[in-house]
């Protein structure tokens, strides 16, 4: 693999062009995203060809112990000297370990832990898991909600685009408005098995579900035996501020699902959480669900790492003091323009910007690229862009940012095409 | 001191196996390793390495389970180890929405070494995914619903992937599920005619169907499919998720037959056994759906740079060590072994069958394959049961096993049919 | 500047090669939109209306009711409907202006990635 980095770009366009997808190419091409990671430190990711960027992307919360991050590195190096992935019909001693280690972060009386891969793999069980335990059928989604790929998350995700060519989906799934808890109450009758949601809704466009929302689902949800399920896979692991987004209204739900950052930008893990009592279905049941690469031996010492680091350094509480830090950058954006940028929607490090329409989120992509940001519009909202920086961002990065944003913002005003519609 | 260093430290066994178990009952599933230990195979793996593995208290295993194959290269493979070692001193997983050089490689090197006009590719994490993937291309490339599949058949359990699999128990707990799932007989190229409806977009089946009871798929049959299929523009996919990597003693299983699938999905081997990768491989033709679509299947942890590299590294083991040309001789001697078996316990061991290193033994009712694996495991073996089939004794070593350890394991066997026959003979004169 | 007979002829060229592709036909075939097309140097409206991935019909006027509406010169419109220029590109840089969802402005990318990949 030799040649100048220019060459290395250009064959490896052509190669994913050829081999992976020649659109997915163009698009990112012609967003100016079309960047070959070459180093990557803290919050930073630089092209092959030497541009540095600040990454605001991270691939929605994966990488919020910063990228690469040494501690972690080490920690899985040290493990392959020893082990590989595991069987996954084998006791296991890391999985062991990892399970009672999230069992003990997790809010409430959260305790028994089924490993997977990726995040939709977590829905998919969580999904599972309520309708075995229940033997209910109805789950409650909210529109704009995006869980995953796989089948049952797909049929959770609140937009058909994902869905509609891959119909048809599975059955008994039902859409009520975000933070609208009459709505919730209005869907839920005697075959609902559950209601999922996310405490922020990640490509749904950066929304917080309100304390109250929170707090009064959980109440409709006890008098109506009805199982509630958070989606932490974008919020978890401090990325709101606190370790758990559910923390702010001190909610607990019976599942949890976890991912994205539990595999500290290293080594792919995710997980479902959940109540004591539901584990009897898997008792009854417990070979029903398995997962070759879930919870490997390799990805649960990850997962161990990743979280020692996060409480050692208190990274939540430095996520909650950046996201302030960037709030204030913010309200001044927002005086400046107010023809552009109608609201910033934030909780910690998770961040979105509405802009007037929905052609703004890609072209600030494209400026944002040229001034060393990396920044995309959400899945569900193009009119909406998402920061989600990574936790150890530090103070003159997060200044960076801001001005990159600026400058962007100015450049958009020039051009026009702002008016909302 | 770091996480790792403490969990490393730890070398009193005892110790390690007490804190595991609490752990397993208190936060993961009390009874799995109820059941563990009741069928003698609750070891907790310390070292591994070539086709063995060794439980924290020392005793040394062939490992026969291999994750259903996902050791093709040998436990804990020490070139590939050192790879990914190499790897995380520069890479991390690569942010999803960048250009991936590594995953432009990797998918150049698949289109290479995949049969026919396979060329382009799209990763996921595992094998269930990379099959949901394969169901979704399906239907959005043909723009019809029906999926054509197999009793018995193993395709993984999220929601995609479940009603493709051929056994109720996985699935009705869960129900209702994605429908448009049909299922046929395996080896029955009219049952697949009578299935075809103008709504069918594929036919989906694993040419040796591994938790099904290692069956594999006769030529005639596999061919008589590309031609069903290809006269009703339908779409074939072939699931090599366990037989891929030189398992059956070919790079892929497709490969026996000639018959080259529209549609191929792969995981398991391609992690090295360190990394978790898999991917559906696709023509051209098929590729147009996601040129109209480029986003619609999108996926955090799939095919990052490091998952890439190890994925290479891999290929390039398997390819330099001939391990499928391995594969097939040390499949052969296996078979010759377990077939003078089959001649001495004729009352025990109804067929030994297989392709390469992907073998079964069929005994001739239920408990004797969950007996088998704990005997087995007290003469060394670690070899369990297929989950459609509990009748039928899985052997899926590593493809690095050496004439030596064949030969232990075939003994091991022998050791523990004996023990069996003496257990039913003991049985037989306590009743009469 | 373009006259709005001249981009008429660029549509038409537009379409032709459109619906001969077959591959692009396939591809497009759940793809049902009706599209405006406004120039906002000289003021003319066009509307193009795609049934099932096959362009029906273009018209030098704004008709029925647009599920997108791309602005530009009318020199840019020409251009992009003859494989001259990249529509994303200029979208990007906001030489170009839609109004829809991402999903169609991305097919119509899809669709000029087809007929000229060069560009």
């Amino acid at each position: 693999m030799t040649g100048s980095a220019e060459e290395i770009k250009k064959q490896a366009l052509a190669d994913f062009s050829k081999y992976v997808n020649p659109q997915k190419a163009r698009v990112l091409k012609n967003a100016g995203l079309d960047i070959i990671e070459g180093k990557r430190n803290g919050a930073c990711v630089w092209d092959i060809t030497g541009k540095r960027y600040i990454d605001c992307i991270t691939s929605a919360g994966s990488f919020n112990v910063g990228r690469r991050n040494p501690e972690i590195v080490s920690a899985l190096k040290k493990a392959l000297d020893e082990y590989d992935l595991g069987v996954f019909l084998l006791c296991s001693k890391q999985k062991a370990d990892l399970a009672k280690k999230l069992a003990g972060i997790a809010p409430g009386d959260l305790q028994y832990v089924m490993f997977g891969v990726g995040g939709g793999e977590a829905n998919d069980f969580a999904i599972k898991l309520a309708r075995g335990f229940m033997m209910k059928t109805e789950i409650i989604s909210t529109l704009k909600a995006y869980h995953g790929h796989t089948g049952f998350s797909l049929a959770a995700i609140g937009r058909d685009a994902y869905k509609k060519p891959f119909y048809p989906m599975v059955p008994g799934f039902k859409f009520v408005p975000f933070n609208d808890l009459k709505a919730a109450k209005g869907a839920m009758t005697d075959d609902t098995a559950a209601i999922i949601l996310e405490p922020v809704q990640g490509e749904g466009g950066i929304h917080p579900a309100t304390d109250e929302y929170l707090q009064g689902l959980r109440k409709l949800c006890d008098e109506r035996e009805i199982l509630m399920i958070f989606d932490e896979i974008q919020t978890g692991f401090g990325r709101t501020g606190k370790m758990f987004a559910c923390e702010y209204s001190g909610v607990v739900p019976d599942i949890m699902t976890v991912a994205k950052s539990l595999g500290g930008n290293l080594f792919p893990i995710s997980a479902t959480i959940y109540r004591e009592e539901l584990n009897d279905f898997l008792v009854t049941h417990p070979f029903v669900h398995l997962s070759t690469f879930g919870g490997s031996d390799l990805g649960c010492i990850v997962g161990m790492a990743v979280i020692d680091f996060l409480v050692n350094n208190r990274i939540p509480e430095h996520a909650a003091a950046m996201g302030e830090r960037f709030q204030k950058g913010f309200d001044v954006l927002l005086k400046k323009y107010p023809n552009l940028l109608l609201e910033v929607r934030r909780k910690g490090l998770m961040m979105g910007l509405q802009y007037t329409n929905d052609s703004i989120g890609p072209r600030m992509s494209y400026q944002l690229a040229q001034n060393g940001v990396m920044a995309i519009y959400t899945g569900n909202e193009p009119s909406v862009m998402r920061l989600m920086p990574v936790l150890v961002i530090q103070p003159d990065e997060v200044d960076f940012v801001i001005d990159a944003l600026d400058k962007s913002m100015a450049a958009i005003i020039q051009q026009g095409g702002i008016e909302k519609y | 001191m770091s996480v790792i260093d403490d969990i490393l430290s730890e070398k009193d066994p005892e110790k390690i196996r007490k804190e595991t178990e609490t752990n397993y009952r208190e936060y993961l599933n009390p009874f799995v390793l109820r059941m563990f230990k009741n069928a003698g195979l609750d070891i907790i793996e310390g070292r591994r390495e070539g086709a063995s593995v060794w439980d924290v208290t020392g005793d040394k295993y062939i490992d026969c389970v291999t994750g259903a194959g996902i050791f093709n290269v040998g436990r804990h493979n020490r070139e590939i180890t050192d790879a990914l070692k190499k790897a995380l001193d520069v890479y991390d997983m690569g942010g999803w929405i960048s250009i991936i050089r590594e995953r432009g490689l990797l998918a150049k090197k698949l289109a290479e070494i995949t049969p026919g006009n396979l060329k382009y590719s799209l990763f996921c994490c595992g094998g269930g995914e990379a099959v949901e993937v394969a169901v979704k291309l399906a239907r959005g490339h043909t723009g019809k619903t029906e999926i054509i599949c197999m009793e018995n058949g193993y395709h993984g359990v999220t929601g995609f992937a479940l009603p493709a699999t051929g056994r109720e128990v996985y699935k009705k707990p869960f129900a209702p599920l994605a429908p448009g799932y049909t299922h046929v007989t395996f080896n029955d190229i009219n049952a697949v005619k009578a299935a075809i409806t103008k709504d069918t977009a594929a036919v989906l089946l694993e040419p040796v169907q591994g938790e099904g009871g290692i069956r594999p798929a006769d030529d005639s049959y596999l061919s008589g499919l590309r031609k069903l299929c290809t006269d009703n523009e339908i779409l074939l996919i072939f699931d090599e998720v366990q037989t891929g990597f030189g398992r059956t003693g070919k790079m892929f299983c497709a490969e026996h037959s000639g018959v080259v699938p529209d549609i191929m999905v792969l995981a398991k081997s391609m992690s090295g056994g360190l990394y978790p990768i898999s991917c559906a491989v696709f023509t051209e033709e098929i590729s147009d759906f996601l040129i109209a679509h480029p986003f619609i299947i999108i996926n955090s942890f799939g095919g990052t740079s490091l998952a890439c590299l190890v994925a290479l590294a891999t290929i390039e083991f398997i390819e330099k060590n001939n391990l499928p040309e391995r594969a097939a001789k040390m499949g052969k001697r296996f078979m010759e072994g377990l077939s003078s078996l089959k001649i001495t316990y004729g009352e025990l061991v109804v067929d030994v069958r297989g392709k390469g290193l992907m073998l079964g033994i069929e005994f001739p009712e239920e408990s004797i394959g969950p007996r088998m694996a704990s005997l087995l495991k007290k003469n060394g073996v670690i070899s369990i049961y297929t989950f459609n089939n509990p009748r039928i004794i899985r052997i899926m070593p590593s493809l690095v096993i050496t004439e030596e350890e064949v030969d232990f394991v075939v003994e091991a066997f022998e050791k523990s049919l004996k023990e069996i026959r003496a257990q039913e003979s003991e049985r037989k004169s306590k009743k009469g | 500047m373009a006259t709005s007979d001249e981009i008429m002829e660029a549509l038409a060229d537009f379409k032709e090669q459109c619906n001969s592709n077959k591959r692009l036909r396939r591809m497009q075939r759940d793809w049902t939109k009706v599209l405006h097309y406004v120039a906002f140097d000289t003021g003319d409206k066009f509307t193009m209306t795609v049934k099932e991935g096959e362009i029906i019909s273009n018209e030098s006027s704004a008709a029925g009711t647009p599920d997108v509406i791309i602005e530009g010169e009318s020199e840019t419109l020409c251009n992009m409907f003859w494989g001259d220029i990249n529509p994303t590109q200029m979208y990007l840089k906001g030489e170009i202006k839609v109004k829809g969802t991402q999903e169609d402005i991305m097919r119509i990318d899809a669709i000029t990635a087809i007929i000229w990949p060069e560009v």
